[in-house]
């Protein structure tokens, strides 16, 4: 079982739902495919997402919903092990 | 030509000094949020200082060049490749027709980077500037950020390219960003709306000594401070509203810290013009260019007073540094 991290290339506060009251983009356990947005990252007033660049089994996020992050830091695990 | 492959994150054209003249009209000057990384990119290049060249925030851009150019890249690092190799800050470069010039995500501390090209962006000049401003789309390339397929024109290179490459900014002129939840120092005069007046000498002290955390909801038009519980000097706004932090509406300066009720708001280049809440203090225009390369969400704060006249004397330092005698050949 190979394991990977998906990345936030920007600074800012993650998100792991689209707006405060809708469910979250995926759960830990859902199987995803590249390009599925996992979360969104909020910097200047403006929402970029963040998507798989893998797919696989989403096995755990690293960050804490509305946690400021660093660019570049590892936001979920993602296994090939489906 | 410039040919954009990907506009990253939020990259524009901008010029400097912008848009002046015109905050009567209700038009912020706009341009780069570092000014001291772009003049220095463009000075490195063989341009004016001011001349139209690129504002690449938190990263993302690629683009190719169908020109023979110099080109710089000054700011925060954001692992910039010239057809796959590191190109280094802070240093000119020839570029050919068919060059790549890629920009990953922010490798350290900074916020924004800048590129010159020699001859500089020749988009066309909306009221006497090239800048974006993006609150009221007007300036820079059709008044929005770089999108993938986009194609500015660049204007006539004042010097050969081959001369202008090859040079780069002696490190002891080249500024260290504070990093990740650490505080940076910006100079700033007492503003119109301070003690006795308006707040207390108890407000101005905490004023000066506390470390602002910088909001992530910050921008080119905003920078979101701590909400703090005033003393105030007054009960009330009187006829400019019922809050303490209230005046009849009157012109902001650029850089003004405006406080809104508890919240206190850097006003940046693309900020309001005018309104009515109080400016207790003015980041000094040479300290401005700190504000640029903060991380929004991250950074802190602290404001260090200084006089009017110490304001002026940073920023005759300042236009003397960005200089080509202070150039070196590499």
């Amino acid at each position: 079982m190979a394991e990977h991290t998906i990345k936030s290339p920007l600074p800012g506060i993650f998100y792991r739902r689209p707006s405060p009251d809708a469910a979250p983009f995926v759960q830990e356990g859902d199987t995803i495919t590249p390009g599925t947005v996992i979360g969104l990252v909020g910097v200047m007033k403006t929402f970029h997402q963040i998507t798989a660049d893998v797919g696989g089994k989403l096995v755990r996020f690293l960050v804490e919903n509305e946690e400021a992050i660093r660019p570049g830091q590892p936001v979920a695990v993602v296994s090939d092990e489906v | 030509m410039l040919e954009v492959r990907n506009g990253g994150f939020e990259t524009t054209v901008q010029d400097y000094p912008g848009r002046i003249g015109m905050l009567s009209l209700g038009f912020a000057p706009a341009g780069p949020m570092d000014d001291y990384a772009f003049r220095f990119a463009n000075v490195l290049v063989g341009n004016l200082p001011g001349t139209a060249g690129l504002e690449i925030t938190a990263g993302g851009l690629v683009i190719a060049f169908q020109d023979e150019r110099a080109i710089a890249v000054c700011g925060a690092d954001m692992g910039a490749r010239l057809n796959g190799q590191p190109l280094e800050l802070w240093r000119s470069y020839l570029v050919r027709a068919g060059d790549l010039l890629e920009f990953d995500y922010l490798q350290g501390p900074g916020f924004r980077t800048y590129l010159a090209v020699s001859g500089g962006i020749d988009v066309p000049p909306v009221l006497g500037s090239r800048a974006t401003y993006l609150p009221g789309a007007i300036g820079g390339f059709e008044g929005r950020k770089l999108q993938a397929g986009d194609r500015l024109p660049l204007g006539e290179p004042m010097t050969d390219p081959a001369q202008a490459a090859g040079r780069r900014v002696p490190a002891s002129l080249i500024p260290s960003y504070s990093g990740y939840n650490e505080v940076w120092e910006v100079e700033a005069t007492r503003g119109p709306q301070a003690d006795p007046d308006y707040m207390t000498a108890e407000d101005m002290a905490f004023f000066f000594s506390h470390h602002w955390k910088l909001d992530a909801a910050s921008n080119r038009t905003g920078y979101r401070l701590d909400i703090h519980k005033w003393q105030w000097a007054r009960e009330s706004g009187g006829a400019g509203g019922g809050h303490p932090s209230n005046i009849l509406d009157n012109g902001y300066p650029v850089g003004a810290v405006n406080v809104c009720g508890d919240q206190p708001i850097i006003l940046c280049i693309d900020g309001p013009t005018l309104g009515g809440f109080i400016c207790n203090a003015v980041v000094a225009k040479a300290a401005m260019w700190k504000l640029g390369q903060m991380v929004p969400g991250w950074s802190y704060i602290r404001f260090k007073e200084v006089t009017l006249e110490e304001a002026i004397t940073l920023l005759k330092q300042q236009d003397e540094t960005i200089h080509e005698s202070n150039l070196e050949r590499s």
